[in-house]
C-alpha cells in the first residue's frame, strides 16, 4: 500500500518531495526577488501617500492624486500574491474590496460621510469601519467621484481623505512586517515544521505558481470580464477602477508583475521561460496598443473586440504558464484539483 | 470494461421490460463523470468495486450526477457554470431528456430527485440577483421545468435529500459568480456561507450559519446519513495557515460540530475539501483533498480522526460496505485501505462518486 501511493504521488509530483528549502531555489528567488520588493514599495508608497493627504487633503489636489495612484500602481503590482499576510486579518479585503458587486463602497462612504462618522479620528475605530469604504478603491470614490468628491462638509471628507489613507499605509506596513518576521520563513527554511502551512518545499513552490495562475485568471475574468458583460450587454461602467481611470493600467501593471514572478519561477528552463514570456509579451503589446484606458469602447462592436482580444491573449499567457511552467516546475495540478469545484 | 457496442447489444433484449429498473442497466453502485483518454467525457456506471459495468457519452466535462430512486435514469450536469443537464436512460443507453436553465439561471453541477422520483431538484444561480435558487422539474412530464424557490443563500453547490419525508437540505457556498466572468469569485470580502434545510415549498426549516470568524469558509458538498445526521465538507477561501476545519457535522435543532484533523494534519488538505461521504455503516465520515492529494477518515462519534490516506488527485468519495470507495483524477479507484493502482487505461475520475440508493 504504502509503496503504491508512493508511486502515485512521485507520478503526480514528478520527483520525491525535497527535505530541503535549497533544492527549490526559486522560491528564495521569488521571495527576495518580486515579493519582499513588491510589499516594500506598496508600504512605502502607502506611506507617502498617507503623509500626502495629511499635507493636502482636498481631493484634486494634484500631491494627493500622484500620491493615490503611486500607491494603487505597487498594490496591483502584488495583487496576485493573495495567500498568506494578505489573507490575515481581512488585510487584501480592506485595500481592495473589489469587485463590489453591490454597490456597497458608495452607498456606505455616503452613509458615513452623511451622519460624520466619527470613526475616522480614530485608526483603531477605523479599522472597525466596513471594508467595503476602506481601501483604494474607496479612496477612489473620495477623490475622484463627482458626487462623494463633494458630498457633505469639506472638512469631514478631509477627515475621512485622511484616515482612509492612513489605514491604507497601516495595512501595507502590516502586510510587509508579516511577510518578514513570519511568512518568508514559514516558505523557506521552516517549511514541514509545525507553523508552516507547508509539508514541503514543493507545496510552497505550489503556492507561487497557484497565486500566479488565480491572478491571471482575475485579470481576465473581473478585470477585463466584469466591463465586457456579455455581448447584448456590455458593462463599461463595470470597469475596475474607471472613476481614477486605471482600468486598462491596472491591466498592464498586474501582467507586468506577474510576468516577472514568472520569469523567476522559469530561471532553470530557459526555455519554458521564453515561451512565457513571449505569451505574456503579446498580451502588454496589446494593452499598449489599445486606446481605451477605461473600456468605455465595450460599448461597440469594435471597441469590444479589442477588449476581447486582449482577454484572449491573458487566458494564452494563463495557458502556458498552466501548460509549460506548472510541469517544468513539478507542480501541475490534476484534473480534480485544477477544476476546484 | 464491456464496450458500448457489446453494451447495446446485450440491452436491445431487455429493451420491451415494461418497467425498467437499475438492474436494467447492470445494477451499478455508482455513477462518475469522467473525462477518458482521447479527452472525450463519459458518465459511468460502476459496480460496488468501481468496476465499470457501463458508461454514456457526454458532450462536455461533466460534474455530479443525480440517480433516479427507481428508473435507470441519471442526470448528469454539466460542469459549473454549465447551462445545460443532461437525462439519460441507463438501461438503454441513451439520452431521454435534457434540461436547460431558464434565462438569467445556470445550474451548479448537482440536484436531488424527490422520494417518490417525481420530481427534481437543481442548484442554480440567479446570477444578475447574486441569489441561490432551486429549480423544480417534473420527471412524469419529460423533465419540464415546474417551479423554482430560493436556496436561502448565495452560490447554492450540492443539494441533498433528507431522508424520510421531503426536506431537502442545501449547501450555499456564499460566493458570488456571474458568467460574465467565469469562475471570479466576486464577493469574498462579504461572502456569508450557510446550510439550508427547506421543505418541498422552500420553506426554509433551519439555516446553520459559521461564525464570523468562519466566513470564508465556504459550505461546498453534502452527505447525510439515513438517521439524518448531515456532514459537510468546505473549502478555505483565507490563510491556509489558520487551520481551517473542513468537515462539519450536523443533525438538525443541534449546534455544528467541526472536525479536524490534530497535530498538522490539517496541512494536508491543502484548506480544501471537495467531497465528502459517510461510510457504508455509518460510523465514518470521509473528506478528499485533490489539491492536497489527500483523504482523511474521521470516527463520527468522537470526531477524531481514524485514518489518512495519500492518493493524487483524489476526489470521488462514496460509501461501501464498512468503508468508502475513492476515486481519482489519475485513474485510480478503491478501497484505499486495500490499495489498487493507478491505471493509465482507466479515466480521470471526476471530482463526484454518486450512489444509486434503491436497487430495485
Amino acid at each position: 500500500m504504502r509503496r503504491l501511493l508512493l508511486l502515485i504521488v512521485i507520478a503526480a509530483f514528478g520527483a520525491q518531495p525535497a527535505q530541503a528549502a535549497d533544492q527549490r531555489p526559486e522560491i528564495r528567488a521569488a521571495i527576495e526577488g518580486h515579493i519582499l520588493p513588491g510589499f516594500t514599495r506598496l508600504a512605502t508608497s502607502a506611506d507617502a501617500l498617507a503623509e500626502a493627504a495629511k499635507a493636502q487633503c482636498a481631493p484634486a489636489s494634484p500631491p494627493l492624486r500622484a500620491a493615490y495612484q503611486a500607491a494603487f500602481d505597487a498594490w496591483i503590482e502584488v495583487s496576485h500574491l493573495r495567500f498568506g499576510p494578505t489573507e490575515v486579518d481581512n488585510r487584501a479585503f480592506a485595500l481592495a474590496f473589489w469587485p463590489d458587486t453591490r454597490g456597497a463602497t458608495p452607498k456606505t462612504l455616503r452613509r458615513m460621510i452623511a451622519d460624520e462618522d466619527s470613526a475616522v479620528h480614530d485608526q483603531a475605530t477605523f479599522k472597525d469601519v466596513s471594508i467595503a469604504a476602506r481601501g483604494f478603491y474607496g479612496l477612489e470614490y473620495l477623490l475622484y467621484d463627482q458626487d462623494l468628491a463633494g458630498a457633505g462638509a469639506p472638512a469631514y471628507r478631509c477627515a475621512l481623505i485622511i484616515a482612509s489613507a492612513r489605514d491604507i499605509a497601516a495595512t501595507s506596513a502590516a502586510i510587509l512586517d508579516d511577510w518578514r518576521g513570519r511568512y518568508v520563513g514559514l516558505m523557506t527554511d521552516g517549511v514541514g515544521g509545525a507553523a508552516s502551512p507547508y509539508r514541503t518545499p514543493d507545496e510552497a513552490a505550489q503556492e507561487l505558481f497557484k497565486s500566479l495562475m488565480a491572478g491571471l485568471e482575475f485579470t481576465a475574468d473581473a478585470r477585463l470580464g466584469r466591463p465586457l458583460g456579455s455581448f447584448d450587454r456590455p458593462r463599461p461602467e463595470r470597469a475596475e477602477a474607471r472613476r481614477g481611470g486605471r482600468s486598462l493600467r491596472n491591466v498592464a501593471l498586474s501582467m507586468t508583475a506577474m510576468e516577472a514572478m514568472a520569469t523567476v519561477l522559469a530561471a532553470d528552463h530557459p526555455e519554458v521561460r521564453d515561451h512565457v514570456a513571449s505569451a505574456f509579451e503579446k498580451a502588454l503589446h496589446l494593452a499598449a496598443r489599445l486606446d481605451d484606458p477605461v473600456f468605455a469602447g465595450v460599448n461597440e462592436p469594435q471597441g469590444r473586440l479589442k477588449v476581447e482580444i486582449l482577454q484572449q491573449s491573458i487566458r494564452a499567457a494563463r495557458d502556458k504558464v498552466a501548460n509549460e511552467l506548472g510541469p517544468a516546475l513539478g507542480v501541475a495540478e490534476g484534473f480534480n484539483a485544477m477544476d476546484g469545484d | 470494461m464491456p464496450t458500448r457496442r457489446g453494451f447495446l447489444a446485450s440491452l436491445a433484449a431487455i429493451s420491451a421490460a415494461p418497467a425498467p429498473s437499475w438492474a436494467d442497466a447492470s445494477a451499478p453502485d455508482y455513477l462518475a463523470a469522467a473525462q477518458v483518454r482521447d479527452g472525450s467525457y463519459r458518465l459511468y456506471g460502476l459496480d460496488a468495486a468501481g468496476a465499470p459495468v457501463f458508461w454514456l457519452e457526454l458532450p462536455d466535462r461533466g460534474h455530479a450526477a443525480a440517480a433516479h430512486p427507481t428508473r435507470p435514469e441519471a442526470v448528469a450536469f454539466a460542469r459549473r457554470p454549465g447551462d445545460y443537464a443532461i437525462v439519460l436512460d441507463c438501461a438503454r443507453g441513451e439520452q431521454v431528456a435534457s434540461l436547460t436553465a431558464p434565462e438569467g439561471r445556470h445550474f451548479y453541477g448537482h440536484g436531488a430527485f424527490s422520494e417518490d422520483g417525481a420530481l427534481l431538484y437543481t442548484a442554480e444561480n440567479d446570477f444578475d440577483a447574486g441569489l441561490g435558487r432551486v429549480g423544480i422539474w417534473s420527471v412524469d412530464e419529460g423533465y419540464r421545468r415546474v417551479g423554482e424557490f430560493g436556496s436561502g443563500g448565495v452560490g447554492p453547490h450540492d443539494i441533498v435529500r433528507m431522508p424520510g419525508g421531503g426536506a431537502l437540505v442545501v449547501a450555499n457556498g456564499g460566493i458570488a459568480t456571474h458568467p460574465d466572468t467565469g469562475r471570479a469569485k466576486l464577493n469574498l470580502p462579504t461572502m456569508k456561507p450557510n446550510l439550508t434545510y427547506l421543505d418541498a415549498d422552500g420553506d426554509i426549516l433551519e439555516v446553520v450559519e459559521a461564525a464570523e470568524s468562519a466566513r470564508l469558509n465556504s459550505i461546498r458538498h453534502l452527505a447525510v446519513r439515513p438517521d439524518g445526521l448531515v456532514a459537510f465538507a468546505m473549502q478555505w477561501e483565507g490563510d491556509i495557515a489558520a487551520a481551517p476545519p473542513l468537515l462539519g457535522l450536523h443533525r438538525r435543532g443541534s449546534a455544528a460540530a467541526y472536525l479536524v484533523a490534530d497535530g498538522d494534519g490539517w496541512r494536508d488538505m491543502r484548506g480544501y475539501a471537495g467531497s465528502v461521504a459517510f461510510s457504508g455503516d455509518g460510523a465514518l465520515v470521509a473528506i478528499t483533498s485533490p489539491e492536497g492529494g489527500a483523504a482523511q477518515v474521521f470516527d463520527v462519534e468522537t470526531g477524531a480522526l481514524s485514518a489518512a490516506y495519500r492518493i493524487a488527485d483524489v476526489c470521488g468519495v462514496a460509501p461501501a460496505d464498512d468503508h468508502f470507495l475513492f476515486s481519482s483524477g489519475s485513474g485510480w479507484i478503491g478501497d484505499a485501505r486495500r490499495g489498487g493502482g493507478g491505471d493509465e487505461t482507466l479515466p480521470a475520475w471526476d471530482n463526484h462518486l454518486v450512489t444509486i440508493c434503491a436497487l430495485a
